[in-house]
Parts: C-alpha cells; sequence; structure tokens
C-alpha cells in the first residue's frame, strides 16, 4: 500500500509557488537531476501530479475515455480549446497512464547528448546578442540547452534549437484539411525534412557552416495542383536574423527568391497552420518576445501519445465533429509539470497574431497544446501537436542511433476555433512520390537531395 | 485509395507489385531496386472558356480584318516601269481609267463570336522513382478544341480569283486548323506532339533523371525555365514559345508554365559549392509556334501565307545550348549565364509564292491589258545585256512571274493600300520599304512593271494599281527563318532590411541581357534582315506586406524592363508607329515596360485574389484582375478578365498592346485534379 506523504494540493501549491521565486521544474527535487540519473521521475513529484486517478479523486482512471459526459472532471486540466472540442464537437480522448522513465522521453542521441553535457560541464547561456551559447561562448552543442529551464525564453531555446532533435528528420505528411460541414476539403501529402547545421548531437559543424543552424524544406508531392511546390529555408543561427526563402512554384518552373519576413500565411489552401506554428517555435526564436512562463501546472496533454505503427500507414482512425472525421483517435497522459509559456510576435508589427500559449511539458520541454490567439486577444488556432516514442507491441522503428525507439511528433491537429475548420496531419510512414519518413540518413546525400536550390529544381514538377 | 478515397494509382506504398505490374519480371526487376521503387500518377481535367466583352474579333483573322466595313478608294496609274528607263514618270503622276470602291466584307464573310477561347484540357504526369539515384517523370497534355467558332473556311473564297492557292493545304485552303504544325518541307515541327485540327497531345516533359550527390542529369523533352523576372523573359531563354493555344492571355501567375516549347535536350545541374550551382543545358533546337491562320489568336495577319524553314528532322544539326552559374550570399546573388541558341522566335522575310496563277480579268480589264503587255515584252534572253524591264521579260506569262514574286493573286488578301498600310502599321513593319523589298528582291516583281517607291502616296498608288490588276486581292508569301545568336547575361539580386516595415525584405533582382548582332526581321521584310545589337535589362522587387489583419500577407511584385531596338514580343521599334496613312516613322527610344502584380490570399487560402497589368508607358495597358477560388472536392475555380486598351495616349501603333483590343474577355477555367 502506497502512504501519501503530502495532501491532495500540495503539488500545486508547489508548482505555483515557483511561478514567483522563478524556480526550475520538479516538486519533491530538481527534476533535471532526476532525469540526468535517469531516475524514475515520481522522485521529482508527488502522487497527485502523476496519478489521473489521484487527481480526479477516482472520477477518471487510465484508460477510461474523456467524453462530453465527464469532461467537467478534468477541465482544468485541458487547454481550452480542447476541451471545447470535447465537450462541443464530439471529441473522445483515451487517458494513458503517466511516462516515468526519462528516456522515453527523448529520441536516444539526444539523451546522450544531454548525458554527455551533464559529464562534461556544458552548460547554456545567452550571449550579448540573446543568442544561446556553450558556458565558453562557442555554438551550442546539441541536447536541450537548458535541462531545467526556469524561464520562458530558456523554454523556448528549448524548442527552438533543435526541433526534431536530430541531426537530419525527414516526416512524410499526409494532411486533411476538414471544412466546417465536418467534410473534408483538401487532401494533401508533403515531405517536410530537417537537416541541423549546429546544435547537432555529433558535436560537429555541417559542412562548416558556422552562421547556419538548420536547413528545412516543404515538399508538397499530392495534390495535382501543388505537387512540385517546394520551399527552402535556410535558417541563421543568429536568431535574430529571418531565414532565407527560395521556393520552386510549378508555375515559374524554377527556383526563386521569396521574402521570409510573412510567416502568418497559409501555404496552401485550406490549410488552418501557417509556419509560425511548428514545434511551437516556427520562427527564428528572437523575433518573438516577451517569453513568460504564466502558469505551472498538472495537465493533460499528447505528451508521450501512442505511436500507430500498428495500423496501415500509421495513420490514426478518427472520429467527432460533424462528420464523424474531424479528430484523431488519441491518448492523452497527465504530465505532472506543464508550464504554460506566453510569447507575443514583437517583432512582426503587422502579424494577425497577438501572442501565443504553448502548453510545455517540462520533463522534456515539448509541448501537447499551442493556441495563437488573435489581436483581439481571442483564441485563433490551436496548434495541438501529439509527441512519443515509435513504440507499439512489437512495431518499433529505431531512431539515429539505430538501436533505441525514436522519438517524434506523431499528429498535429491544427483548428481554426474562429472559423471551424480542421487541418489533420499525420507524420506517416509514407507519402504520395514514395517519401518515407527516417529519422536518419547519409547527411551530405540529404543535403543534396534537399537542401539546395538544385535539389528544389529537381523536386520541381517537370 | 487515397486519403480522400480515390486516386487508385497513387499508391507508392504497392511497391512491389506495382514494379511487377510496370516491369512486367516481377522478382527479378523488383529486386534491382527493392523497396526503393515507386511510382505515382495524378493530373487534372480543365475547362476553360473565354467570353469576349467588346465584341471585336482577331483583326489578324479574315473576319475581324479593321477594314471589312470600310470602304477604300482604288485608282490605278500608269506604272513608271511600262516606259523604257522607268524613271519619266512617277507612280501617281497619271491615272488610268481604272478606278474602284472596295469594301472587303464584299469579298470576305465578317464573323462574330461570343466565345474567344472553348477549350477542353486534360493533364497527366506519370512519376516512377527507380532506387537512390534513378528516376523518370512524363507529363501529358492533350486539348480538344471543339467547333464552336464562327470562324473562317478558305473554300468560301474558291470563287473568287480561283480561291486561295498557295501554303500549305492543311493550313490555307479549308476549316481552321487550330493545332496542326507543319513546316515547310510537310513535317510536323514538334517530337512528341500528335496534333489534329481539333486536338493537340504532347509531352511536355519526358525526361530520364539521374542524381548523384551535387549533381543531376536530366535527359529528355523537357523545358527550363532561368531567371528571377516573371513574364519580362530576361534570362528565360532557353525555350521558345508555344502561342498556339490561349496566346499569353492566361493568368499572369502562370507565367509562361504551358507556354514554353519542350526540347529534346541534356541538363546538367551541379552544386559546385554551397552557394554556387551551375546549370548546363544542350538540345535540339525548338522553334517558338504560332498560332494558324484563322485560329482565335492568331498573331500572323492572313493577308499572309508563312512559309516556314524549320527543318524538324532529328538530323538537323541545330543545337542550342548554355550555362548559368548562380551564387547566392545571403542578402546577396548574383547570376551570369552564356547561351549559343538558334533564336527560337525566328526572323520573317518575302519570299517567292511560287503560285502560278495569271492576273485575271475579262477583256478590257487592267489585268487583261498587264497580261497583254506583259507577254509583248521580248524574252530576257532576247534581251541579253540590255535587259530592262519595261522592255524585257524574264518569264512566259505573269502567272509565271507572279510566282517569282512575294505575291500570289488570290482573295483573302490585302484589296487595297489603305489595307496595306493598315496592317504593316499593325505588325509594325513599313508599308513603303516594305513595298520596295518585295520589288528589289524579286524579279517576278521587276518584271511586272513594279517598280521602288519613294514615299507614301507613290506606293499607295502602285499599290492600288496592282490591287486593281489582281482582280481583287493580293496574298503576301513570307518564310520564316532561324539564325544563331549568343545571349551573354548577367544578374545581381539584394534582400533589403529595414526598420520600415514596408521597405523591409524587399529583394531586387537586376538581370540584363546583351545579343551582340542580333538577327530581326527587318522592317522591309527585305531578305538581308537586320542585325544590329540589343540589350534587355530588368529591375524586379517582390514583397510580402500585411495590409490587413483580418487577410493573409499580399504577395506584391513589381518589375521594369528596357529594351534597345526590338519590343518584348520581338518585333523592331523602328517599326513602330506606322498607319494607314503613313509608314512608320519608328520609335524614339527604348521599349520600355512595366509590371506590377499582387497575390492577395483570403483567410485559409480558399480564395486567391490576384492582378497583374503589363504597362507600356506609350500609352498601352493590360490589365488582369483574377480571383481564385478553392471549394475544395478537388475542384477548382479561376476566373479573370484581360483588359486591354492600346490607345490611352500617343500615336497609333506606338505601343505593345495597340492591336490587342480584341483579347478583352472574361475567362472562367473549372479544374478537377485527381
Amino acid at each position: 500500500m502506497h502512504i501519501r506523504k503530502y495532501d491532495f494540493n500540495y503539488g500545486r501549491r508547489e508548482l505555483m509557488k515557483k511561478i514567483a521565486v522563478g524556480a526550475g521544474a520538479g516538486v519533491l527535487m530538481p527534476l533535471h537531476e532526476v532525469i540526468a540519473a535517469g531516475k524514475d521521475i515520481s522522485k521529482a513529484y508527488p502522487d497527485e501530479l502523476m496519478s489521473i486517478e489521484a487527481i480526479t479523486k477516482g472520477k477518471v482512471k487510465t484508460g477510461d475515455y474523456i467524453t462530453a459526459a465527464n469532461v467537467e472532471h478534468v477541465k482544468d486540466l485541458l487547454d481550452p480549446i480542447v476541451y471545447g472540442q470535447i465537450k462541443d464537437m464530439g471529441r473522445k480522448i483515451k487517458i494513458k497512464a503517466t511516462e516515468r522513465t526519462p528516456t522515453n522521453l527523448f529520441p536516444g542521441q539526444f539523451y546522450e547528448a544531454m548525458q554527455r553535457n551533464n559529464a562534461s560541464g556544458t552548460t547554456a547561456k545567452f550571449n550579448a546578442d540573446g543568442n544561446v551559447v556553450t558556458h565558453d561562448n562557442k555554438p551550442w552543442v546539441g541536447g536541450l540547452p537548458f535541462p531545467d529551464p526556469k524561464n520562458g525564453l530558456e523554454l523556448q531555446a528549448n524548442m527552438a534549437m533543435s526541433w526534431g532533435r536530430g541531426d537530419y528528420n525527414q516526416y512524410a505528411i499526409k494532411e486533411t484539411d476538414i471544412n466546417p460541414d465536418g467534410n473534408v476539403a483538401y487532401n494533401y501529402d508533403l515531405v517536410w525534412a530537417e537537416l541541423q547545421t549546429q546544435a547537432r548531437m555529433d558535436g560537429k559543424i555541417f559542412r562548416d557552416m558556422k552562421d547556419l543552424l538548420r536547413f528545412q524544406t516543404v515538399y508538397f508531392t499530392s495534390t495535382a495542383d501543388v505537387a512540385g511546390s517546394s520551399f527552402l529555408s535556410t535558417w541563421y543561427y543568429d536568431q535574430r536574423k529571418f531565414p532565407e526563402l527560395y521556393g520552386y512554384l510549378p508555375q515559374f518552373k524554377r527556383v526563386r527568391q521569396f521574402p521570409t519576413n510573412q510567416r502568418f500565411e497559409p501555404l496552401i489552401p485550406g490549410v488552418t497552420w501557417f509556419l509560425t506554428d511548428p514545434w511551437a517555435a516556427g520562427d527564428p526564436m528572437l523575433t518573438w518576445g516577451e517569453y513568460k512562463i504564466i502558469e505551472r501546472k498538472p495537465m493533460l496533454g499528447a505528451y508521450n501519445t501512442t505511436w500507430s505503427g500498428d495500423r496501415p500507414n500509421w495513420e490514426k482512425p478518427v472520429h467527432g465533429g460533424p462528420k464523424g472525421i474531424t479528430f484523431y483517435d488519441t491518448e492523452y497522459e497527465l504530465a505532472p509539470e506543464v508550464a504554460i509559456l506566453e510569447s507575443k510576435p514583437v517583432g512582426y508589427p503587422r502579424a494577425p497574431v497577438g501572442r501565443r500559449l504553448a502548453y510545455v511539458d517540462v520533463r522534456n520541454s515539448l509541448y501537447s497544446g499551442n493556441i495563437r490567439f488573435d489581436r483581439q486577444d481571442k483564441p485563433w488556432v490551436s496548434f495541438e501537436t501529439g509527441f512519443g516514442q515509435y513504440v507499439n507491441g512489437s512495431k518499433k522503428v529505431v531512431g539515429a542511433d539505430g538501436t533505441t525507439p525514436a522519438y517524434s511528433w506523431i499528429y498535429v491537429m491544427s483548428y481554426d476555433c474562429q472559423n471551424k475548420r480542421m487541418s489533420r496531419a499525420a507524420h506517416a510512414e509514407q507519402c504520395f512520390g514514395g517519401y518515407k519518413s527516417i529519422f536518419n540518413g547519409d547527411h551530405e546525400q540529404m543535403y543534396n537531395k534537399f537542401f539546395t536550390q538544385q535539389a528544389l529544381q529537381r523536386l520541381g514538377q517537370v | 485509395m487515397n486519403n480522400g478515397g480515390k486516386g487508385a494509382l497513387r499508391r507508392a506504398g504497392l511497391a512491389t507489385t506495382l514494379a511487377t505490374a510496370a516491369l512486367a519480371a516481377p522478382s527479378a526487376q523488383a529486386g534491382i531496386f527493392g523497396d526503393d521503387f515507386s511510382w505515382d500518377i495524378g493530373g487534372f481535367v480543365r475547362q476553360e472558356t473565354a467570353v469576349s466583352t467588346v465584341g471585336i474579333e482577331n483583326p489578324n483573322n479574315q473576319g475581324g480584318n479593321f477594314l471589312q466595313n470600310q470602304t477604300a478608294t482604288r485608282q490605278a496609274f500608269l506604272p513608271p516601269g511600262l516606259l523604257p528607263g522607268g524613271q519619266l514618270i512617277n507612280w501617281g503622276d497619271i491615272p488610268l481609267p481604272y478606278r474602284s470602291d472596295v469594301k472587303r466584307s464584299d469579298f470576305v464573310d465578317s464573323t462574330d463570336n461570343d466565345f474567344n477561347w472553348v477549350v477542353l484540357r486534360g493533364e497527366v504526369e506519370l512519376g516512377a522513382k527507380f532506387g537512390e539515384h534513378w528516376d523518370f517523370v512524363a507529363r501529358l497534355r492533350a486539348l480538344y478544341q471543339p467547333d464552336v467558332y464562327d470562324d473562317f473556311n478558305a473554300n468560301s473564297l474558291d470563287g473568287l480569283q480561283g480561291g486561295i492557292d498557295g501554303g500549305d493545304p492543311r493550313l490555307y485552303h479549308g476549316k481552321v486548323n487550330y493545332f496542326d504544325y507543319f513546316t515547310e518541307s510537310g513535317k510536323r515541327g514538334n517530337p512528341l506532339e500528335w496534333t489534329g485540327r481539333n486536338y493537340q497531345a504532347y509531352f511536355p516533359a519526358m525526361v530520364l533523371n539521374y542524381r548523384d550527390g551535387g549533381l543531376n542529369v536530366r535527359v529528355g523533352n523537357q523545358t527550363i525555365a532561368w531567371g528571377q523576372s516573371i513574364y519580362l523573359r530576361v534570362f528565360d531563354v532557353p525555350n521558345g514559345i508555344d502561342l498556339r493555344r490561349h496566346l499569353i492571355l492566361d493568368r499572369g501567375l502562370e507565367e509562361f508554365s504551358d507556354k514554353r516549347v519542350p526540347m529534346l535536350s541534356a541538363r546538367m545541374t551541379y552544386q559546385v559549392t554551397d552557394s554556387i550551382l551551375a546549370d548546363a543545358y544542350v538540345g535540339k533546337f525548338q522553334p517558338s509556334v504560332f498560332g494558324n491562320p484563322g485560329t482565335p489568336y492568331n498573331v500572323i495577319p492572313v493577308q499572309f501565307t508563312v512559309h516556314d524553314l524549320y527543318e524538324p528532322s532529328l538530323n538537323d544539326t541545330r543545337f542550342s545550348g548554355g550555362m548559368r552559374l548562380k551564387g547566392d550570399y545571403g542578402d546577396w546573388g548574383w547570376q551570369a549565364a552564356y547561351v549559343n541558341r538558334v533564336n527560337p522566335d525566328g526572323v520573317f522575310r518575302w519570299t517567292n509564292s511560287n503560285v502560278e496563277k495569271p492576273l485575271q480579268g475579262g477583256p478590257g480589264s487592267l489585268a487583261s491589258l498587264v497580261n497583254t503587255a506583259y507577254a509583248a515584252k521580248l524574252p530576257a534572253a532576247a534581251c541579253g545585256a540590255n535587259y530592262d524591264p519595261s522592255l524585257c521579260r524574264r518569264y512566259a506569262n505573269t502567272g509565271e512571274a507572279i510566282a517569282n514574286s512575294p505575291l500570289e493573286a488570290s482573295p483573302g488578301g490585302v484589296y487595297s493600300a489603305d489595307e496595306w498600310f493598315t496592317y504593316a502599321g499593325h505588325v509594325r513593319l513599313n508599308g513603303v520599304t516594305g513595298l520596295n523589298a518585295a520589288i528589289n528582291d524579286f524579279d517576278g516583281s521587276q518584271d511586272l512593271y513594279a517598280t521602288p517607291v519613294e514615299n507614301y502616296e507613290q506606293a499607295a498608288a502602285q499599290l492600288n494599281t496592282f490591287f486593281i490588276g489582281a482582280g481583287g486581292s493580293l496574298r503576301g508569301h513570307i518564310a520564316r527563318e532561324y539564325f544563331r545568336e549568343d545571349v551573354i547575361m548577367l544578374g545581381g539580386s539584394y534582400v533589403n532590411s529595414s526598420d520600415n516595415d514596408f521597405l523591409n525584405e524587399l529583394i531586387f533582382n537586376l538581370e540584363a541581357q546583351y545579343i551582340p548582332n542580333r538577327t530581326f526581321t527587318a522592317t522591309d521584310l527585305g531578305k538581308n534582315f537586320k542585325q544590329t545589337d540589343e540589350y534587355t535589362i530588368s529591375l524586379v522587387v517582390d514583397k510580402w506586406h500585411r495590409f490587413f489583419n483580418e487577410f493573409p500577407g499580399t504577395y506584391i511584385v513589381f518589375e521594369a524592363l528596357t529594351k534597345n531596338r526590338s519590343d518584348l514580343v520581338g518585333r523592331l521599334l523602328e517599326g513602330y508607329g506606322g498607319t494607314k496613312e503613313r509608314a512608320a516613322p519608328g520609335k524614339k527610344g527604348n521599349a520600355n515596360y512595366l509590371v506590377l502584380g499582387f497575390l492577395q490570399p483570403w483567410p485559409n487560402k480558399l480564395y486567391e485574389l490576384e492582378f497583374a497589368t503589363l504597362f507600356d508607358p506609350d500609352g498601352g495597358i493590360f490589365v488582369q484582375p483574377g480571383v481564385r477560388w478553392h471549394p475544395g472536392g478537388d475542384v477548382t475555380v479561376e476566373g479573370f478578365y484581360n483588359y486591354t486598351n492600346g490607345h490611352l495616349w500617343g500615336k497609333k501603333n506606338n505601343n505593345l498592346i495597340d492591336g490587342l483590343d480584341f483579347a478583352q474577355e472574361f475567362t472562367l477555367r473549372l479544374s478537377y485534379q485527381f
């Protein structure tokens, strides 16, 4: 029998106190120490923050579904848009047990890099320009720069420096856009590829590109009207600078340079997400500002959600909405400590966005809820992302180290609550055009395949 | 079985099965490429309809002739060449008792079309990947043109002057042929293209692609686009343009996407360094294609018969090739290119009509008089070294002489001097020197008492005399030839940063092209053409700017271009300004153009408002507002209006747009993609 050491609201009170003093994560002990030691996460949190049963006083249990019938019991554990989806749109969410093992919260290589940094005493700081550097003023070397984020900027840096937490990631994506009436409006297939030039797991600088952070290419393979469209963003290490953007549009038949400061535009018809949304860090970090953790509390979210590797093409079943196809079937878990990170697009005077709230799980500095608000401070789009390990029963996809399971995003549901439109995107095994999701690759080969102007020209529709 | 529930052939995931089907050798072939073999297929069908909003017919076609309903007075004069020495009098000095009023519609029916363009289009693209290094892409484009136009049938003129005899019968002797491209040799001009009167199917792309590291080689039928300028072609020189379809009147933002003529070629791109890209090609020269006579957007007046001297044989050794280097360094970039090519647009000159048809007229007619006078002349052999066209003839009769001139005494040609000069101005030629070249370059013309003139009045007098003598109209025959040229190009780009939001992230691109000793169509259509140096410079500025909180940012592009010798479509500026009343005085200074375009998406990009305009500061403007709607369900609706005005100010025929009034139309396109 487990003996309760603390009263029911002890954990929540402690989390609230930490906001005031700018303390790091963890209640019973510093979370980063638990993670560094590879210990059970519960060493850092009391029971009521680790158990849905405990926090709801038995009203909801692991394995239960949250539906309109019982959502009130967990209202304060959900972000407001997810709450509305469950209450009014027929969404249901299955509750899974809270993940306790640190190595299950990161890609293996990424966790290794963090351990390496710990061992070598490598820490991060912000230099005079506001960019992340090591304690000895060198470019960041990989892993979480701030394993114990104490403020909003550090938390944002953790999400911004290495989006996919691997040196190379290639995502085959199947996107479906749903009309307000619940019908499918568009289906798109695309490839999203990222190559880190710095802040890499191997600690090296790719091709000696010291002024760059990463390359990222998005390449649409279907439908016919957008097939062949591709955009290559070259990100500077200096997060005050906008990326360079080159694009291939089928109608132009050639690679052209495009302005890049407009990050709040739909790339293709029907989508609700903008470039600014992915990773809750879609823009250079220092082009946003006023980062502030406004609350720390336990929350339900698609933190460490379940990968559908047992299903064809890894695509999840759907349900809910007017036609029963609006939402993926998803599993949420109770994250013991979620930092609600507010930020504002201070570098974009004409942005239609007033602020963003990212609901970040401090165990691994990954968000699940990610809501942007309009200039009138009305909720606009929820860019909900489910992250998790690529393990499901006997099915497993290994990560970049070739041994441990991959850890990546699994799905996105980008819901425009003002216009009632849903864009849902599945991280699929492969997409139209034969492109597969991979978590490793020959970096030189991938560079030539996706990240040069020549590559865009070749990928483009002939 | 795609995520939208259709497109059964889309599955790359069926790799093994499809490899079996595609390669017909299941296990062995699949083994070569393993899991890396995949293929996919997709495409769209689209109905395209353009409705004329002004009811103006294309003046380049028979039924829309500028002079169709105007009466022109023709007066014949005594040819100076009738008198020995040919210089005692001038044209117009001594009238003959032959005078007539002529109205073109008395000979050729006018047409009245509500629709400028009605076509069903389909495109299918097949892609196949074989392992990491190889892939194959084939794109098939097909169009069907129903018979919906009130158009011209050459057979309707069979009862006049013996009908039209010259030119390829498939293009000039019957119904309008919408798509065939035949050269003078009677062969089809484009490889991998299948056409008929009403349909066209071809492969704008069929390429095999090989990639290894920074090297990419693409071989097959393909198009190549270079440069940052949209619509204004400075670096975009590798391919010709196909004007058989909707001219260049489609959505401005589509640029020349379906207009470039594919070329059998090999293209190699190589990423030399992280910042420098090399791009080279060599290909079999393939000319631009003009619309056939009588087609809705025909640009060559039908009074001409064109003899296209392109030789499409695969044995043609004329190749075009070039190389471009492009470097990008953050906010700065540059590009440099050299192309040695056969200019695909070609140039035109007068050519023998080879139509042996004597002047026709009853007793007492001017034709009869000329035939008699001509027959009375001494054969040239008898004149020996003392040949004088007043007294000697090189040919047996006037029919043979005309065959050795660039003229054909047939209907549907030019009926009056008014029409001659009107159309010379319209196509930016010189009506006086054009007449002289048609005489000086051809024995047959000189033999028929034609003599060079010094001014508009003399030219008009001579022309009207010949039109009366022809018994109606004369058709002109021109040859299209192609010449090699060197194209040297340089460009630079810069991305501006500024605290001023409107000035921030402006992308500037300056591009320049220089062609030494370029061959142009001479404004007299003379056999020696015109050779001179030409430069073209363009400045392009791109910008995204958010004007409204509620709407996504607006994409804005501004372009300016200047050319020192020819206009945007390659016509010499010295041929500008001609009218019915005068020969072309030429245009002073450069041809200059301004382009402003923007794209304003709606939230979620369900609608897109588009705007494009081409402005010629000499008084012409082309404006194209449009809307694109994505209602979902794989359907796209596009509507755009083309407004043209070539008469804003200034002199007639002195800007690019003048003469395009007929192209004012609303186009609706409905697409379904699969």
